[in-house]
């Protein structure tokens, strides 16, 4: 590149600089959020790039599901929905956020794929007074005062199905997970509930095997210490491509004989396309099934349908459900919804219709007490769909 | 199922995980000997290695449907598109001075993220999914344990791909210059063969061996972002245990880190994370020059 630029170039750098200045100006200028045309800015953060693009796709497609069934409106107001692409994590989690919360001035954050992000995201939201309607990652959090998320906690799943597995399987349960924080957390709520209902593991010393993450992507030495330990059930939670490995090596390998109950990420949206036949006959629980009967899961299922192949997923749905609680907070904030009216009046919306069935936010953890359910891989047409076999315990504290 | 012991029950649960070591072992074998053969013969550090392997890989999981034309047709197309990438990388290399490892490093790094960006870019960030034949897709029974059908072919073909690499280099004139080489490239180059031309010859010829095990392994170390990475990995650490210029000892290796992450996974879980480079430092520990004896004495 020549040391000196054109003067023309240079001049246009300049106009182009001048524009974007002015333009961030006029914005700074705004009231945060909402504009005297009853509008309102909602900021959605999903990872749109990198290794959870699959989950922040879903998750955006949900929010937008929402308003394009809803007229593009929330509480009555017209929504300009600001997107940011969340990354990999908080590194690039955290300058987004900031954009959103500090330039555009939504009045409300949405989304977050990773429980990093969540956790790296919160400072600023104490700083700017923003509530945040989380529909995926939540980490442990001291202070939930303006966190509220749409998902589940980590170790919900495995306790939920700790009764069912006790009920069901005669033996002892071998439980393996990913070494990582969201393994511990999901594997822990399986063993805890299983030990206190007095369920065995049969894990030689009697603690989950973890196995390195994401370095695993053989697993037959371990399935090679289950068939060893005369385990008559597996439980274990993976996600991702992780998921797909384990399944598929499982199904060759020579405990494919022994049921196998997991988390319901282990068959959940893309990676039960990828596993297929491996797949089938998988226990999973989780606090949605693209089948569930009644009315709002109908309408939903339909409308995501006519804009999408396959059927939506729990991410999805998790967004679907924040569009439709900020939806009711944002009408239940009055004239002014400023952020501060909105958190309250989350706080105090009650019961949530919504296609997973009805549920309502914790007051202690600020996430759902909610149904979980038993589904499993079965044929469904052409495809390979989980399938609704039970309902489980409604968990939430 | 109930299987029926085919040895002392102590042993039995480890049968699988041992024949799995062989498997891994063979597929790191014929990933790493291109390292080696680089690095030993053409005295060129490739760090871009990793990236030959992946774009195999990604061949693989592009082409691959479920038929045996396809694997057939995979395999070429993965051995090609490699080796020209190899032959790539040696025109890159040219201005390089032989011997200069850093340079080397750095140029040939920078062409693996490159590389792993633009394959990244083509084939998305999800780790693409591998179809094998139907045929091999199952599973078969050995010695009353049940083990995936792929994985058993795979090491019958790696292991006559292993002789054939044997025989190429003892037997045949390229492979008797490949030695010449190795033993002295100042005579070699008397003799009117011209240096560069081995060292391109043995770049597209490390580019074909990578490919072809990134198409053939993908079942097992399959196409994803970091596959560059473990790949160049597992090469390097063979490249440190089996020592340059002696395919024993890189055969030992390779074999020796596939049991290790098998085998020996599977007898110490809770070590899992760091089993592999506990043993290479005691290796190092005990015998500074890897497995096996150089050909070379320097």
């Amino acid at each position: 590149m020549p040391l000196t630029t054109p003067w023309r170039s240079r001049a246009l750098t300049a106009a182009l600089l001048a524009t974007v200045l002015t333009t961030s100006t006029a914005c700074g200028d705004d009231a945060p959020g909402t504009s005297a045309g009853g509008s309102i800015k909602i900021g959605l953060l999903a990872s749109l790039s990198g290794t959870y693009q699959a989950v922040g796709t879903e998750i955006r497609d949900g929010f937008q599901l929402y308003l394009d069934t809803h007229d593009g409106k929330l509480g009555g107001r017209q929504v300009d929905l600001v997107v940011a692409d969340e990354g990999n994590g908080a590194q690039t989690a955290v300058p987004a956020a900031t954009k959103l919360l500090k330039q555009d001035r939504v009045s409300a954050l949405t989304g977050i794929v990773g429980g990093g992000s969540v956790a790296g995201v919160t400072p600023v939201l104490n700083e700017t007074k923003v509530p945040l309607v989380g529909s995926n990652g939540r980490p442990e959090l001291k202070d939930v005062s303006r966190i509220w998320h749409t998902s589940y906690l980590s170790d919900e799943p495995g306790a939920a199905i700790a009764q069912h597995v006790r009920d069901n399987v005669k033996g002892s349960v071998y439980a393996i997970g990913p070494d990582y924080q969201g393994g511990w957390d999901e594997l822990r709520g399986f063993t805890d509930a299983f030990d206190k209902i007095g369920g065995k593991l049969a894990n030689p010393d009697g603690k989950t095997t973890f196995t390195p993450f994401p370095a695993t992507t053989n697993f037959l030495p371990y399935f090679a210490r289950i068939k060893a330990s005369g385990a008559a059930a597996v439980y274990t939670f993976y996600a991702g491509s992780a998921a797909v490995d384990f399944v598929k090596q499982y199904a060759q390998s020579e405990i494919k004989d022994i049921p196998l109950y997991a988390a319901g990420f282990l068959t959940e949206g893309g990676v039960l396309n990828a596993q297929g036949e491996a797949a089938r006959d998988i226990y999973s629980v989780l606090n949605y099934s693209p089948d569930l009967d009644n009315a709002e899961n109908r309408a939903f299922v339909a409308a995501w349908k006519a804009k999408h192949d396959g059927s939506p997923t729990t991410y999805a749905l998790a967004s679907y459900d924040a569009a439709a609680v900020l939806d009711r907070a944002i009408g239940a904030a009055g004239s002014d919804p400023t952020p501060e009216a909105i958190n309250t009046a989350i706080g105090q919306l009650g019961q949530i219709a919504s296609p997973r069935g009805t549920w309502q936010f914790s007051t202690t953890t600020h996430s759902p007490v909610q149904k979980w359910y038993l589904r499993q891989v079965r044929q469904d047409g052409r495809a390979l769909s989980n399938t609704v076999v039970g309902d489980l315990a409604t968990v939430g504290r | 199922m109930i299987a029926v012991a085919a040895g002392p029950n102590r042993i039995d649960p480890y049968l699988i995980p041992a024949l799995d070591g062989v498997a891994y072992g063979l597929l790191v074998f014929v990933a790493a000997s291109g390292l080696v053969f680089c690095f030993g013969v053409a005295n060129i550090l490739n760090l871009a290695h990793g990236l030959l392997y992946a774009i195999g890989g990604y061949t693989a999981a592009a082409v691959l449907d479920g038929g045996w034309a396809s694997l057939a047709l995979a395999l070429a197309v993965g051995v090609l598109a490699a080796a020209a990438a190899g032959a790539l990388l040696a025109g890159l290399l040219t201005p390089v001075a032989t011997g200069n490892h850093l340079s080397q490093a750095l140029l040939t790094f920078g062409v693996a993220l490159a590389g792993g960006s633009l394959l990244v870019a083509g084939f998305g960030p999800d780790d693409p999914q591998v179809r094998v034949p139907a045929a091999l897709e199952g599973s078969v029974m050995v010695a009353g344990h049940r083990y995936a059908a792929y994985r058993l072919v795979f090491i019958v073909v790696a292991a006559v791909l292993a002789v054939a690499l044997y025989l190429v280099v003892r037997r045949t004139r390229a492979g008797m210059l490949v030695r010449a080489a190795v033993d002295d490239p100042e005579m070699v180059a008397c003799l009117g063969v011209s240096p560069a031309r081995i060292r391109a010859g043995v770049l597209a010829a490390a580019g074909a061996l990578a490919g072809a095990a990134g198409v053939l392994g993908a079942p097992i170390i399959g196409p994803g972002t970091d596959t560059a990475d473990t790949v160049l990995l597992l090469s390097l650490v063979v490249v440190v245990l089996g020592g340059l210029g002696s395919m024993a000892g890189t055969l030992l290796a390779a074999l020796a880190i596939g049991e290790i992450q098998t085998l020996g996974v599977a007898l110490l879980p809770s070590a899992a994370p760091f089993l592999l480079f506990a043993a290479m430092a005691a290796v190092l520990a005990v015998r500074a020059r890897g497995l096996a004896g150089r050909w070379r004495t320097t």
